[in-house]
């Protein structure tokens, strides 16, 4: 009997154990597996799929009569905004401008492309982006808004960046498309960002614990959020939130048309849905503007011919053809 | 089973069980770093 006991015992430590790292495979573990490496938050995009002179590439292939031979500006960008600025090298500059380390693309590095440090195309990403272009190692940066940090860096150094807006894409939240809640207003957001809603009940959902996901620190969406936060700071969440219902940020365009992800949908706000229409009658509440951004010092005689043809009805159409509200 | 043998059995069962569900909870703070939100996100239970 006494040995019986003692089996039990065991066994039960064992099966809470057991109990405890399945709740926190099925709550957690079983969403990251397979879901990370450490491209995973540099890469953001597939690359290879939108590279300019490539027939099977997923760019916008526009005529034109401008043809760039010389002095090419070096355009670098942010992910969501890569199709965008390789149709553009795609359209107005020689086959040959663009080139790889090694001779052909290849993603099988860190931040999954090989852009040669010669090549009129480099892909940085936002937080790279903009040092680059501070530090004259790149002459148009197709990106959102800048951090507070990357503004002070530029300034810090003595440099005047230009902001050209070039087109508009909405801020959007999403959540997984089980989530039974289609709209929230803007305070709403805010309120559960600062950590006070805490809980899906509070705003029309089912009773489970918010999950409030924030991006990293410089990238465009973060710099977005805070900049739609303003003067409310984002609050601090219970290690539990983690296992709660989430909420997250992006630009319509990544979320909607580069990834497009079927699980999981994109709120309305005060009503409004983030479709192309609302952002074009800015009847959505956070529309921004995207910018072709170049330093004010910078001599190269093509950036002004680059960013008025961005604005002319060719460039416009390019980005509206990729997916993107047009700023004219 | 004597009672030294029993605790001797617990003590390495709840040491086992620490270590691995301390390696596991590591494991899940570290990949939340760096995941996909979106993928993270689309594969919520509901």
């Amino acid at each position: 009997m006494k040995v019986t006991k003692q089996i039990l015992a065991l066994v039960l430590v064992i099966g809470i154990f057991a109990a405890f790292n399945f709740c926190i495979y099925e709550l957690l573990t079983r969403r990251l597996s397979g879901n990370f490496s450490d491209t995973t938050q540099a890469k953001q995009i597939d690359v290879g799929a939108y590279l300019p002179f490539d027939e099977n590439s997923n760019i916008v292939k526009v005529e034109t009569d401008l043809h760039l031979t010389d002095d090419l500006p070096v355009l670098d960008g942010a992910a969501a905004l890569f199709p965008v600025y390789s149709a553009v090298v795609n359209a107005l500059y020689p086959a040959e401008s663009v080139t790889y380390e090694g001779g052909s693309f290849s993603d099988d590095n860190y931040y999954g492309e090989n852009f040669a440090p010669d090549s009129a195309m480099q892909y940085k990403n936002t937080v790279r982006g903009y040092k680059a272009i501070v530090d004259g190692e790149t002459d148009i940066l197709f990106c959102a808004a800048p951090s507070a940090e990357q503004t002070a860096y530029a300034e810090e150094l003595g440099v005047e960046l230009v902001y050209v807006p070039i087109g508009l894409e909405a801020f959007v939240f999403f959540i997984n498309s089980e989530n039974p809640v289609e709209n929230l207003s803007v305070d709403e957001v805010r309120a559960i960002y600062a950590g006070n809603i805490q809980n899906w009940r509070d705003i029309g959902g089912t009773d489970r614990v918010i999950n409030p996901v924030t991006r990293l620190s410089g990238s465009g969406s973060q710099s977005a959020m805070d900049a739609f936060m303003g003067e409310t700071p984002i609050g601090g969440k219970s290690l539990l939130a983690v296992t709660g219902g989430a909420i997250g940020f992006s630009f319509r365009y990544y979320l909607d048309d580069l990834v497009d992800n079927a699980n999981v949908k994109m709120l309305s706000l005060n009503g409004v849905y983030p479709s192309k229409e609302n952002i074009r009658n800015r009847t959505y509440p956070i529309v921004a503007q995207f910018y072709a951004i170049y330093r004010n010092d910078n001599d190269n005689p093509n950036i002004p011919v680059v960013i008025d043809w961005l604005l002319s009805q060719e460039g416009q159409t390019l980005i509206e053809e990729s997916g993107y509200t047009g700023i004219q | 089973m004597k009672d030294k043998t029993f605790s001797i059995l617990l003590c390495a069962v709840l040491l086992l069980g620490l270590l691995a569900t301390a390696a596991h909870v590591l494991y899940a703070a570290d990949a939340y770093q760096r995941c996909s939100i979106i993928y993270f996100i689309g594969e919520e239970l509901w």
